[in-house]
């Protein structure tokens, strides 16, 4: 029997459901080797109950509605997997910025927004609401990591990730270190790999998509960054960017 | 005695949306298209951040429609620092926009919409009949990809994009690929229309449809400054940069996403407004296109947007190879970004991406700092004109003695037609 496979999405904008789709040359063999049973950006008939041997979440949980929709998925699934840095660390949307979240509000719908009954709230991993098998980050995943990851869970294997920084990467591609030499701010050193090292690829410093890695010291690099000139509030929005909650976890306990 | 249709959770569109309608008799009470997609505040979190952040960060706002978001957020970003892009560049750009309008209208209309005029619930069901149709559209999908990964390093969440140009230029060579893709892709654009020209598009509806598009300054389709406003013999101008006027934004109850109409009635952007207000410049095989998909502008079937989309993806290939020819032939030089020196500033700029107008504005502090940004999308600004297309959709249905469960599939075509990208719309949620 075919592995029975639900994709989801929650909030967030929709990118990990198009990178799989944008899998054009292993479109059809995963269409035929898996009963994608459950995929509402697809489909319009779909199992909403049955059991999943997998299941992909991308977004982050933003309300109510959202999180009642997960743990359903977490009770009908035997692996899931949180696709892309909104669902395995909060993503932009969990930045929240310098500015109270009602001051925010205001500021984007104006003074006759929000109506009463919006289900407005910070945006959060899944693993603040679940337990979650195996977490592909990435804004958005790579493809290439996509089809590694479900051909290693068809397999009954967990995939491995990159456990070391796009520094490395980067190194191996032989990019001359925009950090170093240009004196860009670059979060290469503490994000994960598997990228490619694209940014840096284009001559464009790292912004952290991929979410922190093991063991990365955020408050050494920022150390570095405010000695090549940019302001400490700068440092920090920058490296906040996509991961802000793990990026605040380790920051203090390098402070701990 | 009234009665509701229910549409709780529409399939097959980009992100999280349904539909309640409620029914007296024949009479069409009201019709909410309800957008649940949770809030971002995306225009909120930008504030703060420097210039040379923000396009970065705005690009979250879509996946589909990243490079056009990317690309209009760096127009406004210039135009408020005085920043006047090289030819190349500008070249360069508008080639991504081809790009970006071959995947999307592809994804929408083979993937998404095509499963309703041929009875399957899905495109996985339409590849078990209909392979040849699937793989072509994969195909000139991942071609558009193709030609966004080239300019822009990605084909979803560019990297390559930055003010004043890119970080690096493409190589001849990457230009000279892309040149073979695209003569396959006029083969697969040839074959589509034998494929299509048989089906049926549904017309179950009958209702005049104001068209909003941007006239394009040049050669530039999805390029300009100016904005008309069309309702058959009538229409308007406005510059881009009062787009406040035409976009009124406001709020409802029932939607995330803020709503949009211009002296009263609501307009349509997208596809099918492009080619109403700036069609006659379409000639090659998207004319071709036109003619034997029966396009006959202007409509009164907003169905007809989908196959508005089949006539531009065609012309997005032309004219992409056009421009692929150009670059060639002028050479492509590395230049690096142009300079620019912050300063408090404001600028605006729109674009035409797949689904319709995409309005940017920013104010810049002293420190080169986002003091204020907006983001108008072009889904936000449809949702009002789908709603009154669905009232009218239900409205002829009931008279003519529709059943609900048919009212209710015909509420998701219209719904669809639209292309609608319901994460984009919360983006800013200017929901």
């Amino acid at each position: 029997m075919k592995p029975r496979i639900g994709i989801f999405g929650l909030s967030g904008c929709w990118g990990e459901q198009i990178v799989i789709l944008n899998c054009e040359d292993q479109l059809l063999d995963l269409v035929g080797a898996l009963d994608i049973v459950d995929f509402l950006g697809g489909s319009s008939v779909n199992d909403e109950e049955g059991p999943l041997d997998i299941a992909f979440v991308e977004g982050s949980v933003a309300n109510g509605r959202e999180e009642k929709t997960l743990r359903r998925i977490r009770e009908r699934a035997g692996l899931l997997v949180a696709c892309g840095s909104c669902a395995c660390f909060g993503g932009v949307a969990a930045m929240d910025a310098d500015h109270p979240r009602d001051e925010v509000i205001r500021m984007v719908y104006g003074e006759n927004g929000p109506k009463a009954g919006w289900d407005i709230g910070t945006h959060r991993p899944l693993s603040d609401f679940v337990k979650v098998n195996f977490a592909l980050p990435g804004c958005p995943i790579e493809k290439s990591e996509f089809v590694r990851a479900a051909a290693s869970l068809l397999n009954g294997d967990l995939p491995q990730l990159p456990a070391f920084p796009v520094c490395l990467e980067c190194k191996m591609s032989e990019n001359d270190c925009l950090l170093i030499s240009r004196g860009l701010p670059c979060a290469g050193p503490v994000t994960t790999a598997g990228c490619g090292a694209r940014c840096p690829g284009y001559n464009v410093a790292c912004i952290g998509c991929r979410g922190p890695v093991d063991e990365s010291n955020v408050a050494s690099i920022a150390r570095i960054l405010t000695q090549k000139g940019v302001s400490e509030l700068d440092v920090r929005r920058k490296l906040r960017t996509f991961a802000a909650p793990a990026i605040d976890r380790n920051l203090q306990g390098e402070k701990a | 005695m009234t009665r509701t249709i229910t549409i709780d959770h529409l399939a097959r569109v980009e992100g999280h949306g349904g539909i309640q309608v409620l029914l007296e008799g024949e009479e069409v009470r009201t019709v909410d298209f309800e957008i649940f997609e949770g809030i971002r505040l995306l225009e909120g979190l930008v504030r703060g951040r420097s210039a040379e952040d923000a396009t970065g960060i705005v690009s979250r706002i879509c996946a589909i429609c990243s490079h056009g978001h990317s690309i209009t957020s760096l127009h406004a970003l210039e135009n408020a620092l005085g920043v006047e892009v090289t030819p190349q560049t500008r070249k360069l750009r508008d080639l991504a926009f081809q790009g970006a309008n071959i995947e999307s209208h592809a994804l929408h209309f083979f993937v998404l919409a095509l499963p309703d005029f041929l009875g399957h619930p899905g495109v996985v069901s339409l590849a078990g009949t209909n392979p040849d149709a699937v793989k072509l559209a994969l195909r000139l999908k991942k071609l558009g990809n193709t030609i966004q990964e080239v300019i822009g390093g990605r084909a979803v969440h560019p990297v390559n994009y930055v003010i004043g140009g890119f970080g690096k230029v493409p190589a001849a060579d990457e230009l000279v690929g892309l040149k073979k893709l695209l003569s396959g892709g006029l083969d697969d654009c040839g074959a589509a229309l034998e494929i299509l020209s048989g089906i049926e598009v549904p017309s179950f509806v009958s209702e005049p449809i104001r068209c909003a598009a941007l006239i394009p300054k040049d050669k530039a389709f999805f390029f300009g400054d100016t904005v008309q406003v069309s309702d058959g013999d009538w229409y308007k101008r406005l510059p881009v940069r009062q787009y406040r006027s035409l976009t009124n934004e406001y709020c409802v109850p029932h939607s995330h996403a803020k709503r949009s109409v211009y002296e009263g009635r609501s307009y349509l952007v997208g596809a099918l407004a492009r080619l109403t207000i700036n069609g006659g410049t379409i000639l090659g095989l998207a004319r071709q296109a036109w003619e034997r998909l029966h396009l006959d502008l202007p409509s009164t079937n907003i169905v007809m947007n989908n196959i508005a989309q089949v006539v531009e993806m065609t012309f997005s290939v032309e004219r992409a190879m056009e421009l692929v020819d150009e670059l060639l032939d002028t050479g492509l030089v590395p230049e690096a970004p142009l300079p620019y020196s912050v300063r408090a500033c404001q600028g605006a700029a729109a674009t035409e991406v797949p689904r319709g107008i995409l309005f940017y504005s920013y104010e810049l502090d002293a420190r080169g700092r986002v003091a204020a940004a907006d983001v108008i999308t072009p889904t936000a600004q449809n949702l009002t004109h789908a709603e009154d297309q669905m009232k009218a959709a239900v409205r002829q249905g009931a008279r003519a003695g529709a059943s609900d469960d048919v009212l209710r599939h015909r509420l998701e075509i219209v719904a669809r037609a639209y292309d609608p990208c319901i994460s984009c719309s919360v983006h800013v949620i200017r929901s």
